[in-house]
């Protein structure tokens, strides 16, 4: 061979690039194989919190084909906190829980799902799958010019310059020029997770601050979102439309739910059950220590006392030196311990009233009256505002059951204006008591029993859901005004 | 190079043929300590490049001013933007410099001391022409790790100084723009090898930097060939397979960026980072050898 030294050097330089081409066929199946996993994560993301959102989920068949071949391996993985719906498939429920991130990957990567990864590609070449739109590798089997080889891959730069524009436009007050762009940022690089924050914020508080509330005669009935919305309220769909695509885009960052459940649910609608929902989610990812107090308190919100308890209990128990276990964890226990005192007094007077033994009667009112005092024990030991409000509270409801009504009203009253606060519950809480005892409303009073009475139906609502809610608001014993029926039609 | 460093290149190439001991590990000692003069000499030479320079000068600049850019974000605004900004501007920086600086000395090493004679001083004393070549592209190697150090070193003081914090995902990101100018590097290399000028290697490198971004585009074509059935269309089909596979795919190494901003749902890079290294060093095998074929038989 030594007489033949080119065809050594050429046989060394085809060997080398077969074997360098060996090594890239290793690469791309590993990038596929991140490709896939990226997509699993995002699918069963959909399914397990958004699959009630309007819209089709153009990847559930191949979803549903994945989460079948590895049912019986996965059927017995612990997950931690599960609280999704019964109906949803086992893998959605183990790719909640990040601690089998790293088998979900082997199953990714690995030959059972060898023929899913296949048809996986095939689909994302074909451009019909929308979760795999935003993954770079997946997005490139398309082909053509697409954003994954725009700027030789540089287009995280491109983003950032984006987002300056954005930035310029919001201190110019354009918010209308914000939205697009905004968007365009989040497509140039979808694990920008500030601007999807940061966007949200825009969209939810910025863009809506000067903007009054909609009255509801003015609300119109929103297909997409399958609720009455004013042109301000849309505004927090959107925000909320942004931050769970971040969310399908990467799904263990606890920003994105934080900010979905404590900014928008909670801060701007006042939903509790959807804010727990993704503070729960925001939780179960590796989070900041104000994520679990938010969720506690969104529980407190939504009558969830005991849960409540039980969390703050614990947060203290885990953080035992901070600031916030030793001064506010314990208000907040004291507060929940008083708050389901409170309910059991309720469900104990409610279970006298119904009770036909007399006898039984005065036991469920004496344990109700221990309860009673049980809270207001706690209650006057907390001397804090809150506090001051839930005891006159106690008391207005005492002379209500005494038919003392223009009494309870006026200790409401006098308990709203110390305790701004608690405004709105006092004002609905006088209403009652007014009608009940037959008293005249004020003119805002009859506004906001107005409003409560048109509240869940408005203009451009289809028929059927239309007379549904009627019916539903006549079995709650809502009486409608046949003119503002009218006036909404 | 001046003509006492060339006769000293020499003289130390001379005195690596001497052998200096016995078994295997001395008899590779020996015949490296040529080619270890010839790098050194050509990395001093290297350093000494005004272009270079100005490159290396540019991308600090922009590298220090990344920090500046963040003064048109608004500063009520709580989050983590700068600190992104500030990434994402310097590993950009530092991949579109550090290729030009790679593309840059790799080709024109060889060309130049053609140019200059100084060629046929070297290779008059006692070193054979691999040895020679393998001098040169370890010295081109010495240039790139010195500017990548120098760039990376920068960036990594900028992000510490901005959160405190010792950012070690930032070197494994270095690594990998390491590897990915290995390979560039080795193939302009073997193109600077046929020349006679270093025109020709710069327009070479640059198109196997862009062709290796595009390769997955290979891939498109390979889909879409054959339609019409023609023995002409299903032959480009089977090229552009052959030539996916063949060609180094340079965007394997996007996981530079994406492990910057590791995000919680990213799976493990522990994986991918070592088979990208082995790459690099296969295709850079590859690249050294295309050099020497060229170079063997080159008339000087």
């Amino acid at each position: 061979m030594k007489r033949y030294p080119h065809i050594m050097l050429f046989a060394a330089l085809v060997a080398s690039l077969a074997v360098g081409s060996v090594q890239g066929c290793h690469l791309r199946h590993l990038r596929e194989a991140e490709a896939f996993y990226r997509w699993l994560l995002a699918a069963a993301t959909h399914e397990r919190l958004f699959r009630d959102d309007a819209g089709e989920f153009s990847d559930k068949e191949l979803f549903d084909t994945v989460a079948r071949k590895i049912e019986s391996d996965i059927a017995d993985w612990e997950v931690e906190d599960d609280q999704a719906d019964e109906d949803v498939s086992t893998l959605s429920r183990v790719a909640g829980d990040r601690r089998h991130d790293h088998a979900l990957w082997n199953y990714a990567r690995g030959r059972t799902l060898k023929e899913e990864r296949r048809r996986f590609l095939q689909l994302a070449r074909e451009r019909k799958l929308s979760y795999a739109r935003d993954i770079d590798y997946a997005e490139a089997q398309a082909g053509g010019v697409n954003l994954f080889n725009l700027f030789f891959g540089f287009r995280k730069v491109a983003a950032n310059f984006v987002w300056i524009q954005v930035d310029r436009y919001w201190h110019q007050g354009m918010m209308y020029r914000m939205i697009p762009l905004m968007k365009t940022c989040v497509l140039l690089d979808p694990n920008f997770i500030d601007a999807y924050l940061l966007g949200a914020w825009h969209l939810s508080y910025n863009a809506t601050a000067k903007m009054p509330d909609t009255p509801p005669a003015l609300k119109r009935w929103h297909p997409k979102y399958q609720v009455c919305l004013g042109e301000k309220e849309l505004y927090y769909y959107l925000a909320i439309d942004f931050l769970k695509d971040g969310i399908s885009k990467n799904p263990r960052n606890y920003k994105l739910y934080f900010d979905l459940g404590f900014a928008v649910y909670k801060n701007k609608l006042s939903d509790y059950p959807n804010a727990i929902r993704y503070l729960r989610e925001a939780v179960r990812q590796p989070h900041d220590r104000w994520v679990p107090r938010q969720l506690y308190i969104c529980m407190e919100l939504n009558g969830q006392y005991a849960e409540a308890l039980a969390g703050w209990q614990d947060y203290v128990k885990r953080f035992p030196g901070t600031d916030i276990a030793q001064e506010v964890g314990p208000r907040f226990i004291q507060r929940n311990t008083a708050l389901i005192y409170e309910l059991r007094a309720e469900e104990a007077f409610a279970a006298a009233a119904a009770a036909t033994d007399p006898q039984e009667a005065e036991a469920r009112r004496q344990e109700a009256y221990d309860y009673e005092q049980r809270a207001i024990q706690i209650w006057t030991e907390m001397k804090e505002p809150y506090a001051e409000y839930r005891l006159a509270r106690l008391h207005a409801l005492h002379l209500t059951e005494e038919n003392r009504y223009m009494e309870a009203v006026a200790m409401l009253d006098k308990a709203r204006w110390e305790n701004p606060a608690n405004f709105d519950d006092a004002s609905d809480l006088m209403i009652e008591i007014k009608l009940r005892g037959g008293l005249p409303l004020s003119v805002s009073e009859k506004k906001a029993v107005l409003r409560r009475e048109a509240g869940d139906i408005c203009q451009g609502m289809p028929e059927d859901i239309r007379r549904q809610r009627l019916e539903e608001a006549k079995a709650a014993g809502v009486q409608h005004d046949p003119e503002l029926l009218e006036s909404l039609e | 190079m001046s003509t006492q460093d060339v006769v000293n290149a020499g003289g130390d190439a001379l005195a690596a043929r001497k052998p200096t001991g016995n078994g295997v590990f001395s008899t590779v000692a020996d015949y490296l300590r040529g080619p270890w003069c010839i790098a050194i000499y050509t990395w001093r030479e290297g350093i000494r490049k005004k272009t270079l320079m100005g490159f290396l000068i540019l991308s600090l600049l922009v590298i220090f001013g990344s920090t500046f850019l963040s003064a048109f974000l608004d500063p009520s605004a709580e989050s983590d933007m700068e600190l992104k900004l500030i990434k994402d501007i310097c590993v950009t920086t530092i991949s579109i410099f550090g290729v030009l600086i790679t593309i840059f000395i790799s080709a024109s090493v060889v060309p130049n001391e053609s140019e200059n004679k100084v060629i046929y001083t070297v290779l008059s004393k006692p070193v054979r022409r691999v040895q020679y070549l393998l001098g040169k592209f370890l010295g081109v190697q010495f240039i790139i790790i010195v500017n990548l150090a120098l760039m990376g070193g920068l960036f990594f003081i900028a992000l510490y100084l901005r959160q405190w914090v010792l950012p070690t995902l930032l070197l494994w990101s270095i690594l990998l723009t390491y590897f990915e100018f290995l390979i560039i590097s080795a193939f302009t290399f073997a193109i600077s090898c046929a020349a006679t000028s270093s025109v020709l290697p710069t327009i070479g490198g640059l198109f196997i930097y862009i062709t290796g971004t595009l390769t997955e585009y290979l891939k498109d074509v390979e889909v879409r060939s054959g339609q019409s059935g023609e023995f002409f269309d299903e032959m480009i089909g089977w090229l552009a397979y052959g030539l996916r596979n063949v060609l180094p795919n340079l965007q394997h190494f996007s996981l530079k960026m994406q492990i910057l901003d590791r995000a919680p749902n990213d799976p493990p890079t522990d994986v991918l980072i070592p088979h990208l290294m082995a790459y690099g060093l296969i295709y850079a095998v590859s690249g050294f050898i295309m050099a020497y074929l060229i170079f063997r038989r080159k008339e000087l």
